[in-house]
């Protein structure tokens, strides 16, 4: 494991104090900055001990009552703790979060689908108004507009006014009618 | 049979009350021809006088819809536009004419819809009493 800002600086350190070049020893010592994962925080197997699962609890930051991991079918998730389905947009904006974008502490167990669940993707928090009043709501204008587009497709409005009266036999020309043939006679009057 | 009483009050939209309430059977369909004579009723009726005609309307590139009986005003404002640009408030006076134009061909329109609703009460009042009698 390998990290380049700790040798680089490493790697100056030892040359200013010493004055020769350093060697393969020193990049490979390296030092670790602690952004790093710490030994065995890793996720594991599914806990099947109850030693197993104190173990897992207290790699998760949780108590042994509130750790829950994943039904143990072949998905894959080891010894994950399964939290509830909540969003960040329900945790309490005003508490002094560490994280105050995300609404978490420092060391908080995160959710599996943790980058869905912050406040700018999906929301779990509930409607102020019930789900299905608002379902009626929307489908019931829907419908309604619906249902008056068709009665005024089927009674449409109109100005009591004759057609418009064209020349030339209603500019059959004009409108690419054949001229070899005769159109038929359109005569117009004035009323 | 039509009732001249009082709730006969009509206002803009009477006409649409008629068609598709009270005179289903009378009131002009816009989507129907006309059915009756044109010179029905008439002594003598005056044709329609076309002026501008197709070669000029052409080599102006009238739009289809404004190829009608007021087709030599518009003709005579575009031209006036076109002398007198750029001032755009030149030209009021051949404007008067084309609208008025418009105007004249669009009561003759109202009044040909209400000479095919008269002529469809009469008919209607006729058959009427021929089966009464």
């Amino acid at each position: 494991m390998l990290n380049m800002a700790g040798v680089g600086f490493r790697m100056w350190a030892k040359a200013l104090a010493k004055g020769r070049s350093s060697g393969l020893s020193a990049l490979l010592s390296g030092c670790r900055a602690a952004s790093g994962v710490s030994k065995g925080s890793l996720p594991g197997p599914y806990p099947k001990t109850p030693e197993e699962r104190a173990a897992a609890a207290k790699k998760y930051n949780l108590t042994v009552q509130d750790y829950e991991p994943y039904p143990d079918n072949g998905e894959g998730f080891g010894d994950y703790p399964k939290l509830p389905d909540r969003s960040q947009q329900e945790r309490d904006p005003w508490y002094q979060w560490d994280h105050p974008d995300l609404r978490r502490n420092w060391a908080e167990p995160m959710h599996w689908d943790f980058d869905m669940f912050i406040r700018n993707r999906v929301d779990t928090s509930p409607s102020p108004v019930p789900w299905s009043t608002m379902c009626k709501h929307l489908f019931g204008f829907i419908g309604f507009m619906l249902f008056m587009f068709y009665v005024g497709a089927k009674f449409p409005c109109y100005q009591p006014v004759a057609p418009k009266q064209y020349p030339y036999n209603d500019l059959y020309l004009e409108r690419g009618g054949d001229p070899e043939k005769q159109p038929e006679e359109i005569k117009h009057y004035e009323i | 049979m039509a009732d001249f009483s009082i709730s006969k009050h009509g206002a803009m939209g009477a006409h649409l009350v008629r068609r598709y309430i009270t005179e289903r059977d009378t009131e002009p369909d816009p989507a129907k021809k006309y059915e009756f004579d044109p010179n029905f009723g008439f002594g003598e009726r005056k044709e329609r006088e076309m002026i501008a005609t197709q070669e000029q309307m052409n080599l102006a590139q009238l739009p289809l819809e404004q190829r009608d009986y007021c087709a030599h005003y518009l003709l005579k404002l575009m031209k006036c536009k076109r002398d007198y640009w750029p001032n755009f408030l030149a030209c009021k006076h051949e404007r008067h004419d084309w609208d008025y134009c418009e105007h004249q061909d669009y009561v003759m329109r109202m009044k040909e819809y209400e000479r095919e609703r008269r002529l469809q009460l009469r008919k209607k009042r006729i058959e009427e009493k021929a089966e009464a009698a």
